[in-house]
């Protein structure tokens, strides 16, 4: 099972589990409709376009309205630690919350007691959480922007907001250095998916890849669409590709799909979103192993 | 056997301090009233301002925090990250023309908006569960019309997307485009 884990934000959603699904523009849990927008809204549908492409299990998600306020934030957090181990998944992808680092702390803990280890992702601010509580590498992934890269290298900042002006100016030309001194300082997981005009596969330390074609710079001021890439590479990394691997795809689809959208800054996320299904039939055999085949075979 | 209910622990990364105890007390009174994780500490030497005495909070709830104690009249000095060695809020933005349409970005938030209407067509960046409300909140409406992030917002994503639009108000209103 691949559970996706963030809050939503509806005001009076209460702690819902489930499988999602998808009515239109919506995403059902449970009976509740929650509109696909920026946030852990687009990363859920950007997982199922894909697990369903794949003819794979839906994502299972754990959701919470929280405008802010944080009460819904901790809930969440709270029931996952308690049911964590039963649960069991084999992929934990982490998004949207108010971040808390006691809280990342107890449930790194309790991911302990899993009958087998999840693959842990973090992207928004559960992964700002796990990095200010000094628990990267406790994860095997993170999908930062430049300027949480920039965030992921400075040793002191809790927050983006509080990175050094040096790193927020420099961070376009320098994320191979940024990348070095993120993992200096143990502030990176195992793999990081750099999201920017050139996007980065990391590992260890390691440049693997570099994508920057097609190269789509409307993405950038559309909300949603570094969600949509965490969402596509959780999937694929559920579809039990390499880790490393899943992130190239993911960052090439998400390109793709932009193309295919012919982005402008005024572009909706589900205008991306869409274009996904023909991203795959076109080019998921040639990046990867996983091959389409008329009448629903892969 | 005595049974000892584990106290939930708390790592904020933010102190707020105070000029003297009582208005520290009243924080804490305010803000507990308010469902806001906090803890009474001894600020440290290099930090201190006013009193001996300071309030440990979540650091990433610093604008709903300071928006409160404004309401409800609590003194206080100042916010700040706990690690003395941190930086400053960012003050700096970075801008970006997309021929029709301008992005401003401010630390890991971004606004971008149509030139000739002023109408926000978009947000992006962030990661607290504010940023998608606000999403909703603002596309579509004129920059000198959208709700201030900084009064709907509660964490510092949401005051950095204010700086943007802030940033943006002044390119629009100030025909610098």
């Amino acid at each position: 099972m691949m559970l996706i884990v963030g809050t939503v934000p509806i005001k009076d959603l209460p702690l819902t589990i489930g499988k999602a699904s998808a009515e239109g523009d919506y995403l059902v849990v449970n009976g509740h409709r929650i509109p696909c927008t920026q946030g852990t809204a687009a990363m859920i549908t950007a997982a199922l376009v894909t697990t369903e492409y794949l003819k794979l299990e839906s994502p299972q998600v754990l959701v919470v309205g929280d405008t802010g306020q944080g009460k819904g934030s901790r809930e969440m957090y709270e029931y996952l630690i308690q049911n964590v181990a039963k649960l069991s998944p084999q992929v934990l992808a982490l998004h949207y919350c108010l971040p808390d680092m006691a809280l990342t702390r107890r449930l790194c803990e309790a991911v302990k007691g899993c009958a087998k280890r999840p693959t842990m992702i973090a992207d928004a601010a559960s992964m700002y959480a796990a990095k200010a509580a000094g628990l990267a590498t406790s994860f095997d992934i993170f999908t930062p922007d430049a300027t949480e890269m920039a965030f992921l290298a400075d040793p002191d900042a809790t927050h983006p907001a509080y990175i050094a002006r040096h790193l927020f100016d420099t961070y376009v030309t320098q994320t191979p250095k940024l990348v070095a001194a993120a993992y200096q300082k143990k502030n990176a997981a195992k793999l990081l998916l750099v999201k920017g005009a050139t996007d980065y596969v990391v590992r260890n330390g390691e440049i693997l890849a570099t994508i920057s074609e097609p190269n789509v710079p409307a993405l950038e001021p559309i909300g949603g669409t570094g969600d949509t890439i965490t969402g596509l590479l959780s999937a694929f990394v559920y579809a039990s590709m390499e880790p490393h691997e899943a992130a190239i795809v993911a960052a090439r689809a998400n390109r793709m799909a932009g193309k295919l959208a012919n982005a402008t800054p005024a572009t909706k996320v589900r205008q991306i979103i869409n274009q996904f299904p023909d991203v795959f039939k076109q080019y998921l055999c040639q990046w990867s192993e996983v091959c389409y085949i008329d009448g629903g075979e892969k | 056997m005595p049974f000892f209910r584990k106290k939930p622990s708390f790592e904020g990364g933010g102190l707020v301090l105070f000029m003297d105890v009582h208005d520290a007390m009243a924080a804490e009174k305010v803000l507990k009233a308010a469902d806001y994780a906090v803890k009474l500490v001894a600020p440290p030497p290099e930090l201190r301002r006013g009193c001996d005495l300071a309030l440990e909070i979540n650091l990433v709830e610093q604008p709903g925090i300071e928006r409160l104690l404004k309401e409800k009249e609590t003194g206080y000095v100042s916010v700040l990250p706990m690690k003395p060695g941190t930086s400053g809020l960012l003050e700096i933005v970075k801008i970006t023309d997309f021929g029709d349409w301008i992005m401003v970005k401010a630390a890991n938030m971004k606004l971008s908006f149509e030139k000739k209407s002023g109408i926000i067509v978009n947000t992006s960046g962030g990661g607290c569960p504010d940023i998608p409300y606000l999403h909703a909140e603002m596309i579509g409406k004129r920059l000198d019309e959208a709700p201030r992030p900084r009064d709907l917002g509660f964490t510092l994503c949401a005051l950095m997307l204010d700086r943007a639009l802030e940033e943006c108000l002044a390119l629009w209103g100030g025909s610098k485009l």
